[in-house]
C-alpha cells in the first residue's frame, strides 16, 4: 500500500522541487542585488554623513546631478560609453578564464591608435576616417592582449602578472610618443595634435558630451551578448573558462578559445580607447583614460562576467561616478566616493554569500546548495 | 668609481619598498592566498605613514602606528579571504582600487590637498651610518647610510632564511596551503594561519608604504607607488617560495629602478628609463614560465562559470 502510493508523490515532489529551485534561484539573485544596493547606500550616508554635510539631502543633489533633466541624462551617458565597451570586453576575457588585467593599457593604446589615424591620416569621409580610427584601435588592443594571451595558452606565462605589467609598459610608450614625438607644439607637453572633425563622432546633444558613438555601442553591446551567449565560438570560451580539461576532452581546441577570447577582448577595450578620443577629447593625452581598464576589470568581476549583468552595473556605476561628481559640488565630499564605493561593494557581493553563511544559520536554508556560493567568488 | 656607488647605493635605495612587500607577499605565497592587493596595501601605508607623522612629528610613531593599522587590515582582509570565502584574486583587486581612490579621498577630505601631502612638520625617517662597515674603502658608502628600515628588511630576509628551516610557524603556513586537510588533521589551524599570513603581508607593505613616503622622500604624492606593488608581486611569483632567490630578484628590481634614475635623459627618454623595471620583470616572466615545468605557481583565479 504504501509502496503504491509513493510513485506518483515521488514525481508530484520533482516538479515541487523543480519549481521551488528556480524561484529560489531568482529569490537568491534578487536578494543578492538588493543585499549588495542597500550595503552600497547605508556606506554612501555614513561616508558623506562623516564629512559633516546632512546624508539624505546631498545624495539627492547627487541623482539630481546625473538623473535630474535631460542634458544630465545625456552627460551621464557620455561618459559611462567607453566603460561599457571595455567593461564586455574584459568580461568576455574572464569568461574563458583569461583574466586580462591589461585594460587599462589596451585602452591607451587604442586612445593612441585612434589619435594618430585621426590627426595624420585625412581629413577625409567622415565614415571612413571614424571607421578607420576605430579599426586600428581595435587592432592593436586585439593584437597586445592576443600576443599576451599567445604567452598564457602557449608558453604558460600567467596571464594576469603579464597584462598587469604590460599596462605600466604601454602607459609609458604612449607617454613617450606624446611628450616627445607626436606632441603638438602649441600646447603643453603630453598633448598630441588635435585629430580632424571627419574622425569624430557626430553630437546628439550640444554641450553634453553625447555623440553618435552611443549606436556604436548599443550595437557592440548586442554583438558582444550574442558572441558570448549564443554563438558556437562564445560557447566554445565558456567551457574553456568552466573546465579547461573537460572542454580539451569534448574536443574544444582550448588554447585557441583563450587566444580567440583574449584578442576579442583587447579588441573592445581598443575601442573603448579610440571612443575617448573620437567621441570625447579629440586628441589624446597622457592621463587620457586613467582609471577606465580598471573600472572595467571590477565592473566585469560584479557582473560575474556575463554580459548583461556587466552592463547593468555599467548603468549602475556610471550613475554613481556622476552623482559623486554632483555630491562633490554640493559638499566637500571628493568625487573619489565613487571608487571607494564600487571597491566595498565587490567585497560585499562576494562576501555576501560568506557572511550569511556565517551570521546566520538562516542562510544555510534561504539558499540552494551549490558549491559556487560559497567557495566560489562573487 | 662615484657612479658606481651612486647606482648602487640608490639601487639598494630602491630595493627596499619592493623587498618589503615582496616579504610580505611571500608569506600570503605560502598559503596560497597570493595577495594581489600589495600595491593598494602599500600606497595605504605610504599615505599614513605620512598622515601620522605629520601630527605627531615623530618617525617612531608614525612607523609603529602604521604598522599596528596595517596589522589590524591585514585581519580583516584575512577573515574576509579565509572566512568568508572571497576569492583573494577579487579582493586583492579591489584593495588595488580602494588603495588607488580611498588614499585620493582621504587627501581631499582629510586635508583638502591635492596630488601632494607634505609640510614642514613631517618626519622622516633617519639615515644610519654603520659604525665598521662605512669605513671599508669601496662597499662602505653603498651599504652604509640607509634607513632603519633598510636594514630591518636585511635582518627579516636572515631571519626567514633560519626560519624556513627551522620553526613550525612556516612549516604551518606551507601547509595550510599545500595540505590544509593534514594540517587540520595534525591539530593545525588552517584559517588562523591563512589569516595570519595576510596580516603579516599587510603589516609589511605598510612598512613598504612608509618607507617610500616617509623614507625616501618624506611626503605623500597621489598614486606614488606606481606599479612597484606589482613588481614585488613578480618578485613572489618568479621566487616559487624561496627567501634567498625572492631576496636577489629584488635586488634585481632596484638595481633596474636605479638606472632609471642614473641613465641621463639626453642618453634614453626618461619614460623607456622607467619602464625598465616592468620591462625586466615581464621578460623574467617569460623565462620563468619557459623554464618551470608542470606546478608554476598561479595566482588563484576564479572560475567565473561556476556561478
Amino acid at each position: 500500500m504504501s509502496q503504491n502510493s509513493a510513485k506518483p508523490l515521488e514525481s508530484n515532489e520533482k516538479i515541487d522541487t523543480q519549481w521551488s529551485h528556480r524561484w529560489r534561484s531568482v529569490r537568491t539573485k534578487s536578494g543578492a542585488l538588493s543585499f549588495t544596493l542597500i550595503f552600497g547606500l547605508l556606506l554612501t550616508l555614513a561616508l558623506i554623513q562623516a564629512q559633516g554635510f546632512k546624508p539624505i539631502p546631498t545624495v539627492w543633489e547627487g541623482i539630481q546631478y546625473s538623473l535630474g533633466d535631460p542634458t544630465s541624462i545625456a552627460r551621464t551617458l557620455a561618459w559611462g560609453l567607453p566603460l561599457c565597451v571595455a567593461a564586455i570586453g574584459v568580461a568576455l576575457a574572464f569568461r574563458s578564464g583569461m583574466f586580462n588585467i591589461g585594460a587599462e593599457g589596451q585602452i591607451y593604446a587604442g586612445a593612441m591608435a585612434a589619435a594618430i589615424v585621426g590627426a595624420y591620416i585625412g581629413p577625409m569621409f567622415t565614415g571612413l576616417h571614424l571607421a578607420l580610427c576605430i579599426i586600428a584601435a581595435a587592432l592593436i588592443g586585439g593584437l597586445i592582449a592576443g600576443v599576451l594571451g599567445w604567452m598564457r595558452a602557449v608558453w604558460g606565462v600567467d596571464e594576469v602578472l603579464s597584462t598587469l605589467l604590460s599596462n605600466y609598459i604601454i602607459v609609458l610608450f604612449c607617454a613617450y610618443l606624446a611628450t616627445s614625438p607626436l606632441r603638438d607644439p602649441d600646447r603643453q607637453s603630453g598633448t598630441t595634435k588635435a585629430v580632424f572633425d571627419s574622425a569624430m563622432f557626430a553630437e546628439i546633444m550640444p554641450k553634453t558630451g553625447l555623440r553618435s558613438a552611443i549606436f556604436l555601442v548599443v550595437v557592440l553591446c548586442l554583438a558582444v551578448w550574442w558572441l558570448s551567449e549564443k554563438s558556437t565560438l562564445g560557447y566554445r570560451w565558456r567551457m574553456t573558462g568552466e573546465s579547461a580539461s573537460f572542454a580539451a576532452s569534448v574536443g574544444i581546441n582550448v588554447k585557441r578559445a583563450q587566444i580567440q577570447s583574449m584578442v576579442f577582448s583587447g579588441a573592445l577595450a581598443g575601442i573603448a580607447g579610440a571612443l575617448l578620443v573620437t567621441a570625447s577629447q579629440g586628441r589624446y593625452w597622457t592621463a587620457i583614460g586613467s582609471g577606465v581598464g580598471w573600472d572595467a576589470v571590477l565592473i566585469a568581476l560584479i557582473g560575474r562576467a556575463r554580459i548583461l549583468p556587466t552592463i547593468g552595473w555599467v548603468l549602475v556605476y556610471t550613475i554613481m561616478r556622476s552623482g559623486a561628481r554632483g555630491v562633490e559640488q554640493v559638499s566637500e565630499v571628493p568625487a573619489e566616493l565613487s571608487l571607494i564605493l564600487i571597491a566595498c561593494i565587490i567585497i560585499i557581493a562576494a562576501a555576501r554569500a560568506g557572511v550569511l553563511y556565517k551570521v546566520t544559520g538562516i542562510g544555510r536554508r534561504l539558499m540552494p546548495k551549490r558549491e559556487g556560493d560559497v567557495n566560489g567568488m562573487v | 668609481m662615484e657612479w658606481f656607488e651612486a647606482f648602487f647605493g640608490s639601487g639598494i635605495r630602491f630595493t627596499t619598498p619592493i623587498l618589503l612587500a615582496a616579504l610580505g607577499g611571500l608569506f600570503t605565497a605560502w598559503t596560497r592566498d597570493l595577495n594581489v592587493g600589495l600595491e593598494g596595501a602599500m600606497i595605504f601605508g605610504a599615505f599614513f605613514g605620512v598622515m601620522i607623522g605629520l601630527n605627531s612629528e615623530s618617525w617612531v610613531m608614525a612607523v609603529v602606528l602604521t604598522t599596528f593599522l596595517g596589522v589590524m587590515s591585514g585581519l580583516i582582509f584575512g577573515y574576509i579571504v579565509a572566512e568568508l570565502k572571497v576569492n583573494v584574486f577579487v579582493a586583492g583587486i579591489a584593495l588595488n582600487v580602494l588603495g588607488a581612490g580611498g588614499t585620493v579621498y582621504l587627501l581631499r577630505s582629510l586635508f583638502g590637498v591635492k596630488g601632494t601631502l607634505s609640510g614642514e612638520s613631517v618626519p622622516s625617517i633617519p639615515r644610519v651610518d654603520l659604525p665598521v662597515i662605512s669605513e671599508i674603502p669601496f662597499f662602505g658608502p653603498i651599504l652604509s647610510g640607509h634607513t632603519v628600515l633598510t636594514y630591518f628588511s636585511w635582518v627579516l630576509v636572515a631571519f626567514l632564511i633560519w626560519a624556513v628551516h627551522g620553526t613550525k610557524l612556516v612549516r604551518h603556513l606551507k601547509a595550510s596551503g599545500e595540505h590544509p586537510a593534514a594540517l587540520a588533521t595534525a591539530g593545525g589551524k588552517v584559517n588562523g594561519m591563512r589569516i595570519f599570513a595576510q596580516a603579516w603581508c599587510f603589516a609589511l607593505c605598510a612598512l613598504a608604504g612608509v618607507q617610500l613616503s616617509l623614507g625616501q622622500l618624506s611626503l605623500f604624492t597621489e598614486g606614488m607607488t606606481s606599479g612597484i606593488g606589482f613588481v614585488a608581486l613578480a618578485a613572489v611569483i618568479f621566487s616559487r617560495g624561496r627567501v634567498p632567490l625572492l631576496a636577489i630578484m629584488c635586488f634585481g628590481f632596484g638595481l633596474s629602478s636605479a638606472a632609471s634614475v642614473v641613465i641621463s635623459d639626453d642618453i634614453i627618454p626618461p619614460q623607456f628609463a622607467q619602464m625598465t623595471p616592468y620591462v625586466v620583470a615581464m621578460i623574467g616572466l617569460i623565462i620563468f614560465a619557459r623554464t618551470s615545468k608542470g606546478s608554476a605557481m598561479r595566482i588563484a583565479t576564479p572560475v567565473m562559470d561556476k556561478l
